[in-house]
C-alpha cells in the first residue's frame, strides 16, 4: 500500500478537522469527495507531509513521515498541489517546472527531460518560455500540476485541480490522471462529480472530518437512487450520502 | 469508516545516487537569474556615484583616506537597498503562498533558504566588487605612493554579507510585503546611529562598520602613510559582522522541520559559535586604544612588527633648500616647493637655515572624553639641521588642492623659516624686524591675499602670524606703514638678491646679537 492511514485525526482548537479517517491506497485514481469544509484539505496536507496530525497512524510508500530521514524520501516521491498553488511571476512555466524538479532532487541528469515531458503532459510544450505572470488562470493551473508530477510521483495529491480548466483541458486532465493512476496513487480532491464519475476508481466522501462512504463512483451513484437531490446518478449518491449522515 | 483501493503498489526502480553539488548551483543559477538584488543594482551604483564616488575622489589620493571613506560610504550606500531586497526575497515564499509547495519537497528548508540567499548575497558582491574595483582602481591610477588597503575593503564586504543576512532572516521569519521596506529603514538608523554611543577610543561600539579607526581622530590623511595600516580594529569588524552573519543564517534552521536533527545541531552549533564570535569582538574592540601612529591598538590583535616606520625615500624639490615629501604626497611637492622656493633662495646658506625640510608625521594622544590632541615633531637635536614639516593634509583637515596646501604651509613656516635665522620674534630690535620683513616681502609674502587660509585652516602650534583679514601678516607687530623700520624693510627688499644675501652673509651674526640699528641696514 502507498498510503496507510489509521485513526488520523487533526485538531484546529477545539474543532477536529480530520476525526479518525482510515485509508488504504495502492495505485489508481481515488476521488475524495465532500461539502466545504469537510477536512478534504487538512486530509490532504496531512497525507502531503505539509502538516502533522494530532493523533493516528500514516505510512506512506511504507515509511512513517514522522521522522526526517524517512520524510526526505517520502516527499522525493510524492507529488502535490494545492488548493490554490503559489508561483513565481517571473519564472518561465520551463523555470518552474524546473525549481520544483530541483527541489524534489530529481537526478540531474534526468531533469532536463522530466521537466519537457511535464509540461507536454499538460499541454503548455509551446508556453514553456512563457513567464508565469503572462499566463492565464487555467495555463497556470496546468503549470502548478506540471510542477506536481515533474518527479513521477508515487503518490500524488491533487486538491481541486480541475478548478479553472475549460472543458477540453477537464477532458485531457481526466485522461492524464487515469494514465498517473496506472503506477501512482492519485488523490484528487473535489467538487466536480463528474471528475470522479470520469477517472476514478475508488471514491470517498468526508463530511465533518470523517469518511461517511468508501467504494467506487458506481457503489456511490447506486446510493442515490430514489432519493438525494441532484441532475446526475453520482450527484443524487453523493447528497444522499450526505443526508444520511447527518441524520 | 474505512476505504480502500485494490491494487497492489508497483514497484519502481529509484535512483541510487545524487550528486549533491549540481543540482544545488542549477538551483543557484535560477535564483540568481530572479533575485531582488539584480533589479537594485542600478540603485546601488547610483547611490554609490551620487553619495560616496564623487566625495571620495574629491579627497587626496591617499589610499588610507579613501580607503576609510570607501569603506564607510558603501557600508550606507548599500544598507537600504542590500537590506531591503533580502528582506524581500525571504519573505518571497510566504508573500507568493508557495511555502505548502516548496515545504512538501525533499531539499530541507534551510538548504532552500541559503540558496535564496546566496544568490542576494552574490548579487550584493558583485555591486560591492564593482563599486570598489571602481574607487581603488581610480585611487590606484592617482596615488603617488603606498598601496590599496584591503583590510577596510574586507569590513565593507562582511557588511553587506551582513546586511543579506539581517534583511533575509527578517524577511523569512516575519513575511510581509512591509518587512523589506521596514527592516531597510530600521538597518539604515540602527547603522547611523552605531556610532553615538561612543566615548574615547576605548569604546566597544567602534566595532560599528562604519568607523574606520579611532572614532575620536577620525580619518587622517598622515595615518598609514608613515607607518603600516594597522588591521586591529578591522579584524575585529569582520569577526563582528562574520560572527553576526552565520548566527543569523544559522537560525534559519533552527524553525521544527527546518532540517534534520544532525544538521539543526550544526546550524544551532552556528549559531552559538557566530554569536560568540561577535561578542569576542566587541570586547576585543573595548580593549583598544589610539596609538602614536592614530590608528586603534587592540593589544590581543596587534602586530608589534606593524609599530616600525615605513622606509620610504621621499621625493625631494629642487629649492635652495631642498623640500622633502614622502612618496605618498608627491602631488603635493610641485606646489609646496615653488610656494617656499623664493623665500627658501633668500635662506639658504644662512647660518641657523635648514639643511633640508623634510614631511615628518604627527604623534596621536588620546585626551579626555572623544577629543585627541596632535603632537607635533620637532626638528632633531643633532645632525645638519632639519625642519620637520606636516602638511594641513596630516591633521584631518577639510580638503583642499595642493595650491591652498602650499600656500598654508608658507603662512605657517615662512615666518618661522626667517625668525630661526634672524632671531626676529620677542625681544628682537627693530632691525631685525626689518630684515625679518624685508626678506617676507622679497619672498613676495606681503600681500595678503597670496595666503589667506580658508576658514578654520592652521596647522596648531604653527599659527599663520596674522589672521585673515588682519593687518599686513608678513610684518612684525612693530614694523606698521610710515614707520622708519617699515622704509627700511621696503629698502632691504628692494635690493638685489645677491646683495641681500652677501649682506646677510656679512652681517648676520651681528644682527642676531642686535648690535645693528635700523640706520646700519643697506
Amino acid at each position: 500500500m502507498n498510503v496507510e492511514i489509521t485513526g488520523l485525526t487533526r485538531r484546529f482548537g477545539s474543532v477536529a478537522a480530520v476525526a479518525g479517517v482510515d485509508l488504504r491506497l495502492g495505485p489508481g485514481v481515488f476521488g475524495l469527495l465532500g461539502p466545504n469544509g469537510a477536512g478534504k484539505t487538512s486530509l490532504l496536507r496531512i497525507m502531503a507531509t505539509a502538516m502533522r496530525p494530532s493523533s493516528g497512524s500514516l505510512r506512506l510508500l511504507g515509511r512513517d513521515p514522522g521522522s526526517y530521514g524517512p520524510r526526505c524520501e517520502i516527499r522525493r516521491r510524492l507529488g502535490y498541489l494545492p488548493q490554490n498553488p503559489g508561483y513565481y511571476p517571473g519564472f518561465t512555466v520551463a523555470e518552474y517546472v524546473e525549481y520544483f524538479a530541483l527541489l524534489k532532487e530529481v537526478p540531474s541528469a534526468r531533469i532536463r527531460v522530466a521537466v519537457a515531458t511535464a509540461i507536454d503532459r499538460v499541454a503548455l510544450g509551446d508556453r514553456g518560455k512563457a513567464r508565469l505572470r503572462t499566463l492565464s488562470g487555467g495555463m497556470l493551473r496546468r503549470a502548478s500540476i506540471a510542477q506536481a508530477i515533474v518527479n513521477e510521483p508515487e503518490v500524488l495529491l491533487l486538491d481541486e485541480p480541475t478548478a479553472g480548466l475549460d472543458p477540453e483541458q477537464r477532458v485531457a486532465f481526466r485522461a492524464l490522471l487515469r494514465d498517473l493512476g496506472q503506477r501512482a496513487t492519485v488523490v484528487v480532491s473535489t467538487h466536480l462529480v463528474e471528475d470522479v464519475a470520469a477517472a476514478c476508481a475508488q471514491v470517498a466522501l468526508m463530511d465533518r472530518g470523517r469518511i461517511v462512504f468508501a467504494g467506487t463512483p458506481d457503489e456511490l451513484a447506486a446510493r442515490g437512487d430514489g432519493q438525494g437531490a441532484g441532475d446526475t446518478p453520482l450527484e443524487r449518491g453523493y447528497s444522499a450520502v450526505l443526508a444520511q449522515a447527518r441524520s | 469508516m474505512t476505504a480502500a483501493t485494490r491494487a497492489p503498489s508497483a514497484a519502481r526502480p529509484r535512483p541510487a545516487a545524487r550528486r549533491p553539488g549540481l543540482p544545488t548551483l542549477r538551483l543557484l543559477r535560477l535564483e540568481l537569474r530572479h533575485n531582488a538584488m539584480a533589479w537594485l543594482l542600478p540603485v546601488v551604483f547610483a547611490l554609490f556615484w551620487l553619495v560616496t564616488y564623487r566625495k571620495t575622489m574629491a579627497m587626496p589620493p591617499l589610499w588610507n583616506v579613501r580607503a576609510a571613506s570607501l569603506q564607510t560610504g558603501i557600508v550606507a550606500d548599500f544598507a537600504v537597498p542590500v537590506t531591503g531586497a533580502a528582506a524581500w526575497m525571504g519573505s518571497r515564499e510566504a508573500r507568493r503562498r508557495i511555502t505548502d509547495q516548496v515545504m512538501i519537497t525533499a531539499r530541507s528548508r534551510w538548504e532552500r533558504l541559503l540558496v535564496t540567499w546566496a544568490a542576494t548575497a552574490i548579487w550584493a558582491m558583485l555591486a560591492y566588487l564593482g563599486c570598489l574595483a571602481a574607487g581603488y582602481g581610480v585611487t590606484a591610477h592617482q596615488a603617488s605612493g603606498g598601496g590599496p588597503l584591503w583590510w577596510p575593503a574586507a569590513v565593507a564586504a562582511a557588511c553587506v554579507l551582513l546586511f543579506c543576512a539581517v534583511g533575509f532572516v527578517a524577511g523569512a521569519f516575519l513575511p510581509s510585503r512591509f518587512t523589506a521596506p521596514l527592516v531597510a529603514i530600521a538597518a539604515f538608523f540602527v547603522l547611523a546611529l552605531s556610532t553615538e554611543p561612543i566615548h574615547g577610543s576605548q569604546s566597544s561600539w567602534q566595532v560599528s562598520p562604519i568607523v574606520t579607526g579611532p572614532w575620536d581622530a577620525g580619518v587622517q590623511a598622515g595615518v598609514a602613510t608613515f607607518y603600516p595600516f594597522q588591521p586591529d580594529l578591522s579584524i575585529a569588524q569582520v569577526m563582528f559582522l562574520a560572527g553576526l552573519t552565520v548566527a543569523l543564517l544559522g537560525v534559519l534552521a533552527l524553525p521544527a522541520g527546518s532540517v534534520g536533527r544532525a544538521l539543526r545541531a550544526v546550524a544551532a552549533s552556528c549559531t552559538v559559535a557566530g554569536l560568540l564570535a561577535a561578542g569576542t569582538a566587541v570586547g576585543l574592540t573595548g580593549t583598544g586604544s589610539m596609538d602614536a601612529q592614530g590608528m586603534l591598538d587592540i593589544p590581543a590583535l596587534h602586530d608589534a612588527a606593524g609599530d616600525r616606520p615605513l622606509a620610504f625615500t621621499p621625493v625631494c624639490g629642487r629649492t635652495a633648500i631642498p623640500v622633502c615629501l614622502n612618496p605618498a604626497y608627491a602631488a603635493y611637492l610641485p606646489a609646496t616647493a615653488s610656494a617656499l622656493a623664493p623665500l627658501l633662495g633668500e635662506l639658504a646658506g644662512l647660518p641657523g637655515a635648514p639643511a633640508r625640510i623634510v614631511q615628518e608625521p604627527v604623534a596621536y594622544q588620546q585626551a579626555t572624553g572623544n577629543s585627541v590632541a596632535l603632537q607635533l615633531p620637532r626638528p632633531a637635536v643633532s645632525g645638519p639641521p632639519v625642519l620637520p614639516l606636516v602638511l594641513p593634509d596630516q591633521l584631518g583637515q577639510p580638503a583642499m588642492t595642493a595650491a591652498q596646501q602650499a600656500n598654508q604651509v608658507v603662512t605657517t613656516y615662512g615666518p618661522d623659516l626667517v625668525a630661526d635665522v634672524i632671531g626676529d620674534g620677542h625681544g628682537a630690535s627693530q632691525a631685525q624686524n626689518a630684515v625679518a620683513t624685508g626678506l617676507m616681502m622679497a619672498a613676495g609674502l606681503r600681500r595678503l591675499d597670496v595666503y589667506q587660509l580658508p576658514a578654520g585652516h592652521a596647522i596648531p602650534g604653527r599659527q599663520p602670524p596674522t589672521a585673515p583679514g588682519g593687518p599686513d601678516a608678513s610684518r612684525s607687530p612693530d614694523v606698521a606703514p610710515g614707520t622708519p623700520a617699515y622704509a627700511a624693510a621696503e629698502r632691504f627688499a628692494a635690493l638685489p638678491s645677491a646683495v641681500r644675501h652677501a649682506w646677510l652673509g656679512q652681517h648676520l651674526a651681528a644682527l642676531r646679537a642686535g648690535q645693528l640699528t635700523l640706520a646700519q641696514l643697506p
